[in-house]
């Protein structure tokens, strides 16, 4: 593409992006089931759901929810029934597969990974960190829509992040991306207000804090079950808020813990350093 | 209709991924580069991986999109000597 793009061909591009989205978001409308036709026996957590090998065998016969070909792995352990809302005292207990593995099964990967973004925003601190810091004066100030506006959107976004991250092992997301929610609150800061600038030591304190949370919850489960990051909480019934033991309070400690360190990767960026 | 819109997630982010590759200007690739994200996201979405899909969302359209944007600004502040 030239340096000196037609009008036309922008416009086009232009009009062909905003169209995707318009379909996009009218698709939710005929697209999506409604609430309470859901059923989650269908969903990608099926097999998951449904752990029992008895009535997995029944229903393969009967040739209901499985395929003909599927053959169950094992037939020996007598497994219950789990059904969402009813069962409890799983081993695992979260509604999400996928929570389920990243944080409970494979939690010391987790506590890596979380070293790996700390690590990266740790670099970007060192470089652009310095002693003498002058908050950049924008060139047009913020005008009062801009300042109520970011500063309503930044509860929603706010809550919003909370939400995700609380709601880990029962919805999509978890603590990366609601960390990352937070933060792009903080920038909306960040745009709508002349000199905004965060409390340094509050975000400093707080990441090191839920940082250590997250290896206190792990020694706690090396001291009562033998095993670093294994679940020492009743994991209670599946679909529930309380439920599935530590993986929430695992979640809150890395939701806070990667807000506090992407909203300081962004303060450390946007707000100048004085040379010397 | 899934199938149709995918198709045109997967064209908006090859046309993205060429105006980032070949624009001249360095704004444009980054925000074409945060639209590819963007469809991208939309695709893990029609994939059955919505974990994977909120998190491109958030991060790769969101904040690195905006992490670009500032450090091109510095940048182009610290480059040119005149200015204001």
């Amino acid at each position: 593409m030239m340096s000196d793009t037609p009008e036309m061909v922008k416009k086009v591009f232009a009009i062909f992006v905003v169209g995707i989205l318009i379909i996009g978001f009218f698709m939710v409308f005929t697209q999506m089931p409604k609430g309470n036709e859901v059923n989650v026996n269908n969903t990608v957590s099926r097999f998951y759901v449904m752990k029992d090998v008895d009535h997995a065998t029944q229903m393969l016969d009967k040739g209901t929810y499985f395929n003909k070909d599927m053959v169950p792995l094992r037939n020996d352990v007598p497994y219950t029934p789990i059904t969402f809302g009813k069962s409890s005292n799983l081993e695992d207990g979260a509604a999400n597969v996928v929570t389920s593995i990243v944080v409970d099964y494979r939690g010391f990967d987790t506590l890596g990974e979380v070293t790996v973004l700390f690590l990266a925003a740790s670099g970007v601190m060192l470089v652009l960190h310095g002693e003498k810091r002058k908050i950049p004066k924008k060139k047009i100030a913020p005008s009062e829509i801009m300042y109520v506006g970011t500063r309503i959107a930044f509860a929603v976004i706010f809550l919003f992040g909370i939400y995700v991250f609380i709601h880990g092992h029962l919805t999509p997301g978890g603590g990366f991306p609601g960390g990352a929610i937070i933060a792009s609150g903080i920038l909306g800061l960040f745009l709508g207000r002349q000199g905004y600038s965060p409390n340094k030591a509050g975000l400093t304190v707080f990441e090191s804090l839920s940082g250590m949370a997250y290896v206190i919850i792990g020694i706690i489960g090396l001291v009562g079950e033998k095993s670093f990051l294994a679940n020492f909480l009743p994991t209670g019934t599946i679909g529930d808020l309380f439920s599935a033991g530590f993986i929430a309070l695992i979640y809150i400690a890395i939701g806070m813990k990667v807000g506090s360190e992407l909203s300081a990767v962004t303060n450390a960026m946007i707000v100048d350093t004085e040379e010397d | 209709m899934i199938t149709l819109f995918s198709t045109l997630l997967v064209i908006l982010i090859v046309a993205g991924g060429f105006v980032a590759v070949f624009s001249k200007k360095l704004l444009s690739s980054v925000i074409s580069m945060g639209l590819v994200s963007l469809g991208v996201s939309g695709l893990f979405f029609f994939l059955q991986a919505p974990d994977v899909a909120i998190t491109e969302a958030a991060i790769g359209a969101g904040l690195s999109t905006a992490i670009f944007i500032i450090a091109m600004k510095k940048i182009q502040k610290g480059g040119t000597s005149d200015d204001e």
